[in-house]
Protein backbone atom coordinates (compact mmCIF):
# COMPACT_ATOMS: atom_id res chain seq x y z
CA UNK A 1 0.00 0.00 0.00
CA UNK A 2 1.57 3.65 -1.09
CA UNK A 3 1.35 6.02 1.86
CA UNK A 4 -0.61 9.04 0.75
CA UNK A 5 0.54 12.48 1.56
CA UNK A 6 -1.96 14.35 3.40
CA UNK A 7 -2.67 18.04 2.26
CA UNK A 8 -4.41 21.06 3.32
CA UNK A 9 -7.13 21.23 5.79
CA UNK A 10 -10.42 20.83 4.01
CA UNK A 11 -12.91 20.69 6.99
CA UNK A 12 -12.73 23.03 9.56
CA UNK A 13 -15.45 22.87 12.13
CA UNK A 14 -15.36 25.85 14.94
CA UNK A 15 -16.72 25.58 18.12
CA UNK A 16 -19.60 24.47 16.69
CA UNK A 17 -23.39 23.84 19.23
CA UNK A 18 -26.52 22.40 18.28
CA UNK A 19 -29.67 21.98 20.12
CA UNK A 20 -32.91 20.08 18.88
CA UNK A 21 -35.84 21.25 20.80
CA UNK A 22 -35.01 23.49 22.83
CA UNK A 23 -33.29 21.23 25.04
CA UNK A 24 -31.52 18.15 23.58
CA UNK A 25 -28.00 19.41 23.31
CA UNK A 26 -26.71 17.21 20.29
CA UNK A 27 -23.81 18.96 19.86
CA UNK A 28 -22.05 21.02 22.31
CA UNK A 29 -18.81 23.33 21.19
CA UNK A 30 -17.35 20.99 18.61
CA UNK A 31 -14.23 21.64 16.94
CA UNK A 32 -12.59 19.25 14.61
CA UNK A 33 -9.98 19.66 11.95
CA UNK A 34 -9.74 17.43 8.85
CA UNK A 35 -7.04 17.87 5.91
CA UNK A 36 -7.25 16.29 2.35
CA UNK A 37 -7.00 12.69 1.91
CA UNK A 38 -7.50 12.08 5.25
CA UNK A 39 -9.59 9.16 6.76
CA UNK A 40 -11.61 10.52 9.96
CA UNK A 41 -13.44 7.61 11.97
CA UNK A 42 -15.94 8.90 14.21
CA UNK A 43 -17.34 6.43 16.88
CA UNK A 44 -18.98 6.81 20.27
CA UNK A 45 -22.38 5.42 22.09
CA UNK A 46 -26.04 6.05 20.78
CA UNK A 47 -26.63 9.39 21.05
CA UNK A 48 -23.46 11.31 21.45
CA UNK A 49 -24.49 13.31 18.41
CA UNK A 50 -22.05 11.52 15.84
CA UNK A 51 -24.89 11.60 12.92
CA UNK A 52 -25.26 15.51 13.73
CA UNK A 53 -22.39 16.16 13.23
CA UNK A 54 -22.02 14.99 9.89
CA UNK A 55 -25.30 16.14 8.60
CA UNK A 56 -24.12 19.53 9.43
CA UNK A 57 -21.27 19.47 7.94
CA UNK A 58 -23.56 19.42 4.25
CA UNK A 59 -25.93 21.66 5.72
CA UNK A 60 -28.49 19.36 6.33
CA UNK A 61 -28.84 20.91 10.05
CA UNK A 62 -28.34 23.97 10.82
CA UNK A 63 -25.98 25.01 13.73
CA UNK A 64 -26.88 27.38 16.28
CA UNK A 65 -23.21 28.73 17.34
CA UNK A 66 -19.77 28.38 16.04
CA UNK A 67 -18.53 28.38 11.98
CA UNK A 68 -18.17 25.97 9.40
CA UNK A 69 -15.86 25.68 6.63
CA UNK A 70 -15.39 23.62 4.13
CA UNK A 71 -12.71 23.86 1.14
CA UNK A 72 -12.38 27.69 1.56
CA UNK A 73 -15.99 28.85 1.36
CA UNK A 74 -18.06 29.06 4.88
CA UNK A 75 -20.95 27.10 4.86
CA UNK A 76 -23.41 30.29 6.12
CA UNK A 77 -26.51 31.90 4.98
CA UNK A 78 -25.53 32.34 1.48
CA UNK A 79 -27.59 30.18 -0.82
CA UNK A 80 -24.19 30.25 -3.29
CA UNK A 81 -22.14 29.01 -0.73
CA UNK A 82 -24.62 26.60 0.55
CA UNK A 83 -24.89 24.70 -2.80
CA UNK A 84 -21.10 24.68 -3.82
CA UNK A 85 -21.02 22.73 -0.06
CA UNK A 86 -23.80 20.09 -1.04
CA UNK A 87 -22.28 19.49 -4.42
CA UNK A 88 -18.60 19.20 -3.02
CA UNK A 89 -19.82 17.26 -0.34
CA UNK A 90 -21.16 13.29 -0.70
CA UNK A 91 -23.47 11.51 1.77
CA UNK A 92 -23.92 8.06 2.38
CA UNK A 93 -26.57 7.02 4.45
CA UNK A 94 -27.19 4.46 6.71
CA UNK A 95 -29.99 3.50 4.87
CA UNK A 96 -29.24 3.77 1.27
CA UNK A 97 -31.81 6.41 0.75
CA UNK A 98 -32.19 5.58 -3.16
CA UNK A 99 -34.87 7.01 -5.22
CA UNK A 100 -37.37 3.77 -5.35
CA UNK A 101 -38.42 5.04 -8.21
CA UNK A 102 -35.68 5.37 -10.21
CA UNK A 103 -33.73 2.39 -12.05
CA UNK A 104 -29.78 2.49 -10.58
CA UNK A 105 -28.76 4.06 -13.79
CA UNK A 106 -31.24 7.15 -13.14
CA UNK A 107 -30.38 7.41 -9.45
CA UNK A 108 -26.89 8.00 -10.22
CA UNK A 109 -27.06 9.76 -12.67
CA UNK A 110 -29.92 12.39 -11.26
CA UNK A 111 -27.49 15.08 -9.68
CA UNK A 112 -24.94 15.62 -12.38
CA UNK A 113 -27.87 16.44 -15.10
CA UNK A 114 -30.12 18.39 -13.08
CA UNK A 115 -27.17 20.31 -10.98
CA UNK A 116 -24.84 20.24 -13.30
CA UNK A 117 -26.43 20.19 -16.47
CA UNK A 118 -24.34 17.86 -17.69
CA UNK A 119 -25.04 16.58 -21.11
CA UNK A 120 -26.86 12.92 -20.92
CA UNK A 121 -23.84 10.53 -22.84
CA UNK A 122 -21.28 12.11 -20.97
CA UNK A 123 -23.28 11.35 -17.82
CA UNK A 124 -24.03 8.16 -19.11
CA UNK A 125 -20.02 7.09 -19.51
CA UNK A 126 -19.63 8.38 -16.31
CA UNK A 127 -22.20 6.53 -14.53
CA UNK A 128 -21.19 3.20 -16.35
CA UNK A 129 -17.52 3.82 -14.77
CA UNK A 130 -19.07 3.96 -11.22
CA UNK A 131 -20.75 0.91 -11.37
CA UNK A 132 -17.47 -1.09 -12.48
CA UNK A 133 -15.74 0.82 -9.73
CA UNK A 134 -18.74 -0.09 -7.16
CA UNK A 135 -18.91 -4.10 -8.51
CA UNK A 136 -22.36 -3.63 -9.65
CA UNK A 137 -22.49 -3.60 -14.06
CA UNK A 138 -25.16 -5.99 -14.52
CA UNK A 139 -27.64 -4.11 -12.19
CA UNK A 140 -28.11 -0.79 -13.95
CA UNK A 141 -31.26 -0.93 -15.03
CA UNK A 142 -32.75 -2.57 -11.87
CA UNK A 143 -34.61 -0.57 -9.45
CA UNK A 144 -33.33 -0.17 -6.11
CA UNK A 145 -36.09 -3.06 -4.37
CA UNK A 146 -34.48 -5.70 -7.22
CA UNK A 147 -31.40 -5.34 -5.16
CA UNK A 148 -29.54 -6.69 -1.47
CA UNK A 149 -29.14 -4.25 0.65
CA UNK A 150 -25.34 -4.35 0.19
CA UNK A 151 -25.78 -3.54 -3.73
CA UNK A 152 -27.69 -0.63 -2.56
CA UNK A 153 -25.52 0.59 -0.36
CA UNK A 154 -23.22 0.17 -2.96
CA UNK A 155 -24.97 2.06 -5.57
CA UNK A 156 -25.95 4.67 -3.12
CA UNK A 157 -22.41 5.33 -2.49
CA UNK A 158 -21.83 5.42 -6.55
CA UNK A 159 -24.54 7.93 -6.73
CA UNK A 160 -22.83 10.47 -4.38
CA UNK A 161 -19.49 10.23 -6.53
CA UNK A 162 -21.27 10.80 -9.23
CA UNK A 163 -21.48 14.70 -8.51
CA UNK A 164 -16.98 14.23 -8.30
CA UNK A 165 -17.36 15.16 -4.44
CA UNK A 166 -14.20 16.66 -2.44
CA UNK A 167 -15.01 15.03 0.93
CA UNK A 168 -16.94 11.69 1.37
CA UNK A 169 -19.73 11.47 4.59
CA UNK A 170 -20.54 7.81 5.71
CA UNK A 171 -23.04 7.62 8.44
CA UNK A 172 -22.95 3.88 9.62
CA UNK A 173 -22.82 3.01 5.83
CA UNK A 174 -23.07 -1.00 6.84
CA UNK A 175 -25.41 -0.96 10.56
CA UNK A 176 -28.01 -1.34 8.12
CA UNK A 177 -27.11 -4.67 6.26
CA UNK A 178 -27.19 -8.59 6.76
CA UNK A 179 -23.42 -9.15 8.46
CA UNK A 180 -22.30 -11.23 4.98
CA UNK A 181 -22.86 -8.20 3.27
CA UNK A 182 -20.60 -5.50 5.17
CA UNK A 183 -17.55 -6.26 3.63
CA UNK A 184 -18.36 -5.70 0.51
CA UNK A 185 -19.26 -2.22 0.81
CA UNK A 186 -16.08 -1.59 3.42
CA UNK A 187 -14.22 -2.75 0.75
CA UNK A 188 -15.49 -0.27 -1.56
CA UNK A 189 -15.04 2.40 1.30
CA UNK A 190 -11.21 0.98 1.30
CA UNK A 191 -10.33 1.73 -2.41
CA UNK A 192 -12.35 4.81 -2.05
CA UNK A 193 -9.48 5.51 0.96
CA UNK A 194 -7.05 4.49 -1.06
CA UNK A 195 -7.38 6.79 -4.13
CA UNK A 196 -7.13 9.45 -1.33
CA UNK A 197 -10.77 10.47 -1.05
CA UNK A 198 -11.25 12.41 1.89
CA UNK A 199 -13.72 10.83 4.34
CA UNK A 200 -14.99 11.53 7.33
CA UNK A 201 -17.13 8.14 8.63
CA UNK A 202 -19.00 7.31 11.24
CA UNK A 203 -18.77 3.71 12.24
CA UNK A 204 -18.38 0.69 14.81
CA UNK A 205 -16.36 -1.26 12.27
CA UNK A 206 -12.97 -1.41 14.24
CA UNK A 207 -11.17 -3.24 11.48
CA UNK A 208 -11.81 -1.07 8.96
CA UNK A 209 -10.55 2.21 10.97
CA UNK A 210 -7.36 0.42 11.93
CA UNK A 211 -7.14 -0.57 8.31
CA UNK A 212 -7.88 2.79 6.68
CA UNK A 213 -8.23 5.16 9.13
CA UNK A 214 -5.68 8.07 10.05
CA UNK A 215 -7.74 9.25 13.11
CA UNK A 216 -10.16 8.43 15.16
CA UNK A 217 -12.50 10.81 17.41
CA UNK A 218 -14.97 9.27 20.16
CA UNK A 219 -17.75 11.76 21.17
CA UNK A 220 -20.16 11.31 24.04
CA UNK A 221 -22.92 13.57 24.83
CA UNK A 222 -22.63 16.00 22.20
CA UNK A 223 -18.63 16.66 22.62
CA UNK A 224 -15.66 15.68 21.13
CA UNK A 225 -13.91 13.14 23.80
CA UNK A 226 -10.67 11.95 22.59
CA UNK A 227 -8.94 12.51 19.21
CA UNK A 228 -6.25 10.69 18.46
CA UNK A 229 -3.88 8.66 15.51
CA UNK A 230 -5.48 4.84 15.08
CA UNK A 231 -2.65 3.40 16.68
CA UNK A 232 -2.64 5.24 20.17
CA UNK A 233 -6.50 5.07 20.52
CA UNK A 234 -6.07 1.20 20.44
CA UNK A 235 -2.82 0.62 22.02
CA UNK A 236 -3.79 3.50 24.92
CA UNK A 237 -6.44 4.97 25.00
CA UNK A 238 -6.72 8.24 27.79
CA UNK A 239 -10.10 8.86 29.18
CA UNK A 240 -11.78 6.23 30.75
CA UNK A 241 -14.75 6.72 29.21
CA UNK A 242 -13.34 5.83 25.84
CA UNK A 243 -11.48 2.24 27.27
CA UNK A 244 -14.86 1.45 28.51
CA UNK A 245 -16.25 2.14 25.33
CA UNK A 246 -13.96 0.23 23.61
CA UNK A 247 -13.81 -2.87 25.75
CA UNK A 248 -17.37 -2.89 25.05
CA UNK A 249 -17.56 -2.94 21.21
CA UNK A 250 -14.29 -4.88 20.72
CA UNK A 251 -16.10 -7.77 22.95
CA UNK A 252 -19.08 -7.21 20.79
CA UNK A 253 -16.76 -8.17 17.58
CA UNK A 254 -16.83 -4.22 16.15
CA UNK A 255 -20.79 -4.60 15.55
CA UNK A 256 -23.55 -2.23 16.69
CA UNK B 1 -58.10 -11.30 -5.02
CA UNK B 2 -54.44 -13.03 -4.61
CA UNK B 3 -56.01 -15.23 -2.38
CA UNK B 4 -56.32 -19.02 -3.49
CA UNK B 5 -59.21 -19.44 -1.70
CA UNK B 6 -62.29 -20.67 -3.93
CA UNK B 7 -65.10 -18.75 -2.57
CA UNK B 8 -67.82 -20.26 -1.36
CA UNK B 9 -71.32 -19.28 -1.15
CA UNK B 10 -71.68 -20.07 3.23
CA UNK B 11 -75.54 -19.68 4.96
CA UNK B 12 -74.51 -16.29 5.88
CA UNK B 13 -75.20 -15.22 2.51
CA UNK B 14 -78.00 -17.00 2.42
CA UNK B 15 -79.75 -15.27 5.17
CA UNK B 16 -78.78 -11.96 4.03
CA UNK B 17 -80.36 -12.10 0.71
CA UNK B 18 -83.11 -13.99 2.33
CA UNK B 19 -83.42 -10.80 4.38
CA UNK B 20 -82.71 -8.32 1.13
CA UNK B 21 -85.60 -9.84 -0.53
CA UNK B 22 -87.75 -9.87 2.45
CA UNK B 23 -86.97 -5.74 2.39
CA UNK B 24 -87.88 -5.53 -1.03
CA UNK B 25 -90.85 -7.12 -1.30
CA UNK B 26 -92.59 -5.31 2.19
CA UNK B 27 -91.54 -2.09 0.83
CA UNK B 28 -93.07 -3.04 -2.64
CA UNK B 29 -95.80 -3.81 -0.36
CA UNK B 30 -96.54 -1.11 1.80
CA UNK B 31 -96.05 1.01 -1.41
CA UNK B 32 -99.06 -0.67 -3.28
CA UNK B 33 -101.35 -1.28 -0.38
CA UNK B 34 -100.84 1.68 2.07
CA UNK B 35 -100.73 4.86 0.09
CA UNK B 36 -101.30 2.89 -2.82
CA UNK B 37 -99.38 4.40 -4.97
CA UNK B 38 -99.99 4.12 -8.93
CA UNK B 39 -96.81 3.22 -11.07
CA UNK B 40 -96.98 5.01 -14.14
CA UNK B 41 -93.29 4.43 -15.88
CA UNK B 42 -94.52 4.93 -19.33
CA UNK B 43 -94.51 8.95 -18.86
CA UNK B 44 -90.97 8.61 -18.09
CA UNK B 45 -89.28 8.14 -21.02
CA UNK B 46 -90.24 11.52 -22.29
CA UNK B 47 -88.35 13.10 -19.87
CA UNK B 48 -85.14 11.41 -21.09
CA UNK B 49 -85.81 11.69 -24.74
CA UNK B 50 -88.42 13.41 -26.85
CA UNK B 51 -89.07 13.46 -30.88
CA UNK B 52 -88.58 17.05 -32.59
CA UNK B 53 -91.04 17.90 -34.66
CA UNK B 54 -88.65 20.28 -36.51
CA UNK B 55 -85.61 17.94 -36.70
CA UNK B 56 -87.22 14.93 -37.17
CA UNK B 57 -85.51 13.21 -34.53
CA UNK B 58 -84.85 12.30 -31.00
CA UNK B 59 -83.24 14.45 -28.67
CA UNK B 60 -82.55 14.63 -25.14
CA UNK B 61 -84.95 15.94 -22.73
CA UNK B 62 -85.79 17.23 -19.19
CA UNK B 63 -83.61 14.49 -17.37
CA UNK B 64 -80.79 13.52 -19.73
CA UNK B 65 -80.15 17.25 -20.42
CA UNK B 66 -79.86 16.84 -16.12
CA UNK B 67 -77.30 14.58 -16.72
CA UNK B 68 -74.86 15.81 -18.99
CA UNK B 69 -74.93 19.05 -16.46
CA UNK B 70 -73.72 16.73 -13.94
CA UNK B 71 -71.32 15.48 -15.86
CA UNK B 72 -69.87 18.99 -17.28
CA UNK B 73 -70.44 20.41 -13.63
CA UNK B 74 -68.01 17.33 -12.22
CA UNK B 75 -65.55 17.60 -15.44
CA UNK B 76 -64.93 21.43 -13.96
CA UNK B 77 -65.12 20.66 -10.12
CA UNK B 78 -63.16 17.92 -10.45
CA UNK B 79 -60.67 19.70 -12.81
CA UNK B 80 -60.09 23.19 -10.66
CA UNK B 81 -60.68 21.53 -7.44
CA UNK B 82 -57.24 19.38 -8.53
CA UNK B 83 -55.59 22.49 -9.32
CA UNK B 84 -56.48 24.19 -6.04
CA UNK B 85 -55.69 21.05 -3.99
CA UNK B 86 -52.08 20.58 -5.51
CA UNK B 87 -51.37 24.39 -5.21
CA UNK B 88 -52.74 24.32 -1.33
CA UNK B 89 -51.48 20.86 -0.93
CA UNK B 90 -48.38 21.85 -1.87
CA UNK B 91 -48.48 25.48 -0.27
CA UNK B 92 -49.38 23.50 3.14
CA UNK B 93 -45.81 21.44 3.44
CA UNK B 94 -43.46 24.59 2.37
CA UNK B 95 -41.24 26.15 4.85
CA UNK B 96 -42.95 29.35 3.93
CA UNK B 97 -44.57 30.56 6.87
CA UNK B 98 -47.43 32.72 4.96
CA UNK B 99 -47.83 29.38 2.51
CA UNK B 100 -48.71 27.03 5.21
CA UNK B 101 -50.84 29.60 7.27
CA UNK B 102 -53.11 29.76 4.32
CA UNK B 103 -53.15 26.50 3.11
CA UNK B 104 -54.27 25.84 6.80
CA UNK B 105 -57.32 28.58 7.05
CA UNK B 106 -58.59 27.30 3.58
CA UNK B 107 -58.21 23.81 4.62
CA UNK B 108 -60.30 24.26 7.75
CA UNK B 109 -62.64 27.26 6.76
CA UNK B 110 -64.13 24.70 4.15
CA UNK B 111 -64.58 21.57 6.13
CA UNK B 112 -65.90 23.42 9.03
CA UNK B 113 -68.69 25.12 7.10
CA UNK B 114 -71.69 23.07 5.72
CA UNK B 115 -71.04 22.96 1.94
CA UNK B 116 -74.63 23.79 1.27
CA UNK B 117 -73.48 27.33 2.98
CA UNK B 118 -70.62 27.63 0.54
CA UNK B 119 -72.50 27.14 -2.60
CA UNK B 120 -75.15 29.82 -1.38
CA UNK B 121 -72.03 32.41 -0.15
CA UNK B 122 -70.57 31.36 -3.31
CA UNK B 123 -73.96 32.32 -5.55
CA UNK B 124 -75.15 35.71 -3.95
CA UNK B 125 -71.25 36.96 -3.35
CA UNK B 126 -69.57 35.90 -6.05
CA UNK B 127 -72.16 35.52 -8.86
CA UNK B 128 -73.96 38.65 -8.00
CA UNK B 129 -71.00 40.86 -7.08
CA UNK B 130 -68.03 39.76 -8.87
CA UNK B 131 -69.32 37.90 -12.06
CA UNK B 132 -72.12 40.76 -12.64
CA UNK B 133 -69.78 43.61 -12.26
CA UNK B 134 -67.12 41.65 -14.61
CA UNK B 135 -70.00 41.14 -17.23
CA UNK B 136 -68.89 37.45 -18.29
CA UNK B 137 -72.63 37.31 -19.07
CA UNK B 138 -73.25 40.08 -21.07
CA UNK B 139 -70.26 39.57 -23.05
CA UNK B 140 -70.88 36.09 -24.54
CA UNK B 141 -74.59 37.37 -24.96
CA UNK B 142 -73.06 40.11 -27.07
CA UNK B 143 -70.66 38.16 -28.86
CA UNK B 144 -71.50 36.03 -31.78
CA UNK B 145 -73.36 32.71 -31.97
CA UNK B 146 -70.11 30.91 -32.74
CA UNK B 147 -69.06 31.79 -29.17
CA UNK B 148 -72.38 31.14 -27.86
CA UNK B 149 -71.98 27.76 -28.84
CA UNK B 150 -68.60 26.94 -27.66
CA UNK B 151 -70.00 28.27 -24.32
CA UNK B 152 -72.45 26.17 -24.19
CA UNK B 153 -71.20 23.02 -25.07
CA UNK B 154 -68.70 23.47 -22.40
CA UNK B 155 -70.38 25.33 -19.92
CA UNK B 156 -74.25 25.84 -20.30
CA UNK B 157 -76.83 28.22 -22.01
CA UNK B 158 -75.38 31.42 -21.93
CA UNK B 159 -78.03 32.50 -19.82
CA UNK B 160 -76.58 30.61 -17.24
CA UNK B 161 -73.70 31.21 -17.55
CA UNK B 162 -73.21 33.10 -13.89
CA UNK B 163 -75.11 30.23 -12.11
CA UNK B 164 -72.90 27.68 -13.43
CA UNK B 165 -69.62 29.08 -12.63
CA UNK B 166 -70.26 30.10 -9.40
CA UNK B 167 -71.54 26.37 -9.10
CA UNK B 168 -68.53 24.92 -10.47
CA UNK B 169 -66.92 26.96 -8.35
CA UNK B 170 -67.87 25.93 -5.62
CA UNK B 171 -67.80 22.41 -5.99
CA UNK B 172 -64.40 22.76 -6.54
CA UNK B 173 -63.49 24.85 -3.70
CA UNK B 174 -65.04 22.80 -1.58
CA UNK B 175 -63.70 18.76 -3.17
CA UNK B 176 -60.67 21.11 -3.13
CA UNK B 177 -59.60 21.25 0.63
CA UNK B 178 -60.22 17.54 0.90
CA UNK B 179 -57.87 17.00 -2.45
CA UNK B 180 -55.64 19.40 -0.37
CA UNK B 181 -55.24 17.42 2.35
CA UNK B 182 -54.35 14.47 0.10
CA UNK B 183 -52.17 15.93 -1.58
CA UNK B 184 -50.64 17.06 1.58
CA UNK B 185 -50.83 13.29 2.92
CA UNK B 186 -49.08 12.30 -0.29
CA UNK B 187 -46.33 14.53 0.20
CA UNK B 188 -45.64 13.94 3.98
CA UNK B 189 -46.20 9.91 3.38
CA UNK B 190 -42.37 10.37 1.48
CA UNK B 191 -39.84 9.33 4.05
CA UNK B 192 -37.75 12.71 5.20
CA UNK B 193 -34.44 10.36 3.95
CA UNK B 194 -35.62 11.18 0.79
CA UNK B 195 -35.42 14.75 0.55
CA UNK B 196 -32.42 14.25 2.05
CA UNK B 197 -30.69 12.47 -0.47
CA UNK B 198 -31.77 14.47 -3.05
CA UNK B 199 -30.47 17.27 -0.93
CA UNK B 200 -27.16 15.54 -0.27
CA UNK B 201 -26.25 15.28 -4.02
CA UNK B 202 -27.18 19.10 -4.63
CA UNK B 203 -30.71 19.24 -6.17
CA UNK B 204 -32.34 22.60 -4.87
CA UNK B 205 -35.43 22.17 -2.75
CA UNK B 206 -37.50 22.60 -5.76
CA UNK B 207 -35.83 19.74 -7.63
CA UNK B 208 -36.11 17.40 -4.56
CA UNK B 209 -39.61 17.94 -5.07
CA UNK B 210 -39.93 18.10 -8.75
CA UNK B 211 -37.85 14.58 -9.14
CA UNK B 212 -38.07 12.97 -6.19
CA UNK B 213 -40.98 13.52 -3.91
CA UNK B 214 -43.54 14.51 -6.42
CA UNK B 215 -43.32 11.38 -8.57
CA UNK B 216 -43.56 9.03 -5.26
CA UNK B 217 -45.99 10.95 -4.06
CA UNK B 218 -48.37 11.01 -7.42
CA UNK B 219 -48.46 6.89 -6.59
CA UNK B 220 -49.79 7.48 -2.73
CA UNK B 221 -51.99 10.09 -4.11
CA UNK B 222 -53.78 8.40 -7.14
CA UNK B 223 -56.48 6.23 -5.43
CA UNK B 224 -57.52 8.41 -2.41
CA UNK B 225 -57.75 11.30 -5.06
CA UNK B 226 -59.82 9.09 -7.50
CA UNK B 227 -62.31 8.15 -4.69
CA UNK B 228 -62.43 11.99 -3.92
CA UNK B 229 -63.51 12.28 -7.76
CA UNK B 230 -66.32 9.70 -7.47
CA UNK B 231 -67.62 12.00 -4.37
CA UNK B 232 -67.09 15.25 -6.64
CA UNK B 233 -69.78 13.38 -8.56
CA UNK B 234 -72.16 12.94 -6.01
CA UNK B 235 -71.47 16.15 -4.32
CA UNK B 236 -72.27 18.08 -7.35
CA UNK B 237 -75.81 17.50 -6.55
CA UNK B 238 -75.79 20.25 -4.10
CA UNK B 239 -76.04 22.96 -6.00
CA UNK B 240 -79.66 22.41 -7.66
CA UNK B 241 -80.32 24.68 -4.73
CA UNK B 242 -78.98 27.76 -6.93
CA UNK B 243 -81.33 26.29 -9.80
CA UNK B 244 -78.42 25.10 -11.49
CA UNK B 245 -79.87 22.05 -14.30
CA UNK B 246 -78.17 19.47 -13.15
CA UNK B 247 -79.53 16.09 -12.50
CA UNK B 248 -81.21 16.71 -9.22
CA UNK B 249 -82.84 19.72 -10.13
CA UNK B 250 -84.13 18.28 -13.49
CA UNK B 251 -85.27 15.67 -11.36
CA UNK B 252 -87.51 17.85 -8.30
CA UNK B 253 -89.11 19.78 -11.97
CA UNK B 254 -89.93 16.19 -13.13
CA UNK B 255 -91.63 14.86 -9.95
CA UNK B 256 -93.07 18.59 -9.45
CA UNK B 257 -94.79 18.67 -12.94
CA UNK B 258 -96.25 14.91 -12.97
CA UNK B 259 -96.29 13.86 -9.87
CA UNK B 260 -94.23 10.32 -10.42
CA UNK B 261 -91.94 10.12 -7.13
CA UNK B 262 -90.62 7.35 -7.21
CA UNK B 263 -89.83 6.34 -11.15
CA UNK B 264 -88.23 9.89 -11.30
CA UNK B 265 -86.44 9.13 -8.23
CA UNK B 266 -85.54 5.70 -8.96
CA UNK B 267 -84.39 6.86 -12.25
CA UNK B 268 -82.29 9.79 -10.71
CA UNK B 269 -80.70 7.22 -8.84
CA UNK B 270 -79.62 4.49 -11.10
CA UNK B 271 -78.52 7.16 -13.38
CA UNK B 272 -76.26 8.79 -11.15
CA UNK B 273 -74.96 4.83 -9.93
CA UNK B 274 -74.04 4.36 -13.72
CA UNK B 275 -71.79 7.40 -13.40
CA UNK B 276 -69.74 6.68 -10.38
CA UNK B 277 -69.64 2.72 -10.91
CA UNK B 278 -68.64 3.52 -14.45
CA UNK B 279 -66.10 5.78 -13.48
CA UNK B 280 -64.87 4.20 -9.97
CA UNK B 281 -64.43 1.15 -12.64
CA UNK B 282 -62.32 3.38 -14.74
CA UNK B 283 -60.03 4.59 -12.03
CA UNK B 284 -59.79 1.35 -10.19
CA UNK B 285 -58.41 -0.62 -14.16
CA UNK B 286 -56.07 2.45 -14.43
CA UNK B 287 -54.70 2.44 -10.95
CA UNK B 288 -54.18 -1.32 -11.33
CA UNK B 289 -52.37 -0.60 -14.81
CA UNK B 290 -50.08 1.95 -12.85
CA UNK B 291 -49.24 -0.54 -10.25
CA UNK B 292 -48.29 -3.33 -12.68
CA UNK B 293 -46.45 -0.79 -15.02
CA UNK B 294 -43.28 -0.93 -12.67
N1 LIG C 1 -34.30 15.83 14.36
C1 LIG C 1 -34.11 15.70 15.70
N2 LIG C 1 -35.02 16.19 16.55
C2 LIG C 1 -34.83 16.07 17.88
N3 LIG C 1 -33.79 15.48 18.45
C3 LIG C 1 -32.84 14.96 17.65
C4 LIG C 1 -32.96 15.04 16.22
N4 LIG C 1 -31.89 14.43 15.69
C5 LIG C 1 -31.13 14.02 16.72
N5 LIG C 1 -31.70 14.32 17.90
C6 LIG C 1 -31.14 14.05 19.23
O1 LIG C 1 -29.83 14.55 19.26
C7 LIG C 1 -28.98 13.66 19.96
C8 LIG C 1 -27.84 13.24 19.05
O2 LIG C 1 -28.37 12.45 18.02
P1 LIG C 1 -27.50 11.78 16.89
O3 LIG C 1 -28.43 11.16 15.93
O4 LIG C 1 -26.55 12.78 16.36
O5 LIG C 1 -26.70 10.67 17.68
P2 LIG C 1 -25.80 9.49 17.12
O6 LIG C 1 -24.52 9.60 17.82
O7 LIG C 1 -25.77 9.53 15.64
O8 LIG C 1 -26.55 8.21 17.61
P3 LIG C 1 -26.75 6.79 16.91
O9 LIG C 1 -25.51 6.01 17.15
O10 LIG C 1 -27.93 6.21 17.61
O11 LIG C 1 -26.99 7.04 15.46
C9 LIG C 1 -29.85 12.53 20.42
O12 LIG C 1 -30.23 12.78 21.77
C10 LIG C 1 -31.04 12.57 19.52
O13 LIG C 1 -32.17 12.10 20.18
MG1 LIG D 1 -26.51 8.26 14.10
Amino acid sequence: MKEKIIGETIIEVDSVSKTFDRRIKALRDVSLKVKQKEVVVIIGPSGSGKSTLLRCLNGLEETERGSIIIDDTPLDEHHKNRLKIRTEVGMVFQNFNLFPHMTVRDNIRTGPRFVRKEAIDEVDIRTEDLLEKVGITDKIDSFPRQLSGGQQQRVAIARALAMNPLIMLFDEPTSALDPEMVGEVLEVMKTLAHEGMTMVVVTHEMGFAREVGDRIIFMDEGKIVEESSVEDFFENPEKERTKLFLSKILDNGGCE
Amino acid sequence: MTTGQKKKFKLIDLILITLIIALIIYVLYRIRVSIRYEWSWDIIPKYLFRFDDDRGRFVASTITHGFIMTIKLSIWGIILGTLIGVIMGILRVQNGLFGRFLGRIYVDIIRNIPPIVLVFIFYFFFSSQILDNLGFEEAVLRAGPAMQNFVRIIFIDPKLLNEFLSAALSIAIYEGAYITEIVRAGIESIPKGQWEAGHSIGLSRFAQFRHIILPQAFKNVMPPLSGQFISTIKDSAIVSVISVPELSFQGMQVMASTYATFETWIVITILYFVLTFSCSSIFSRLLKKMQSAD
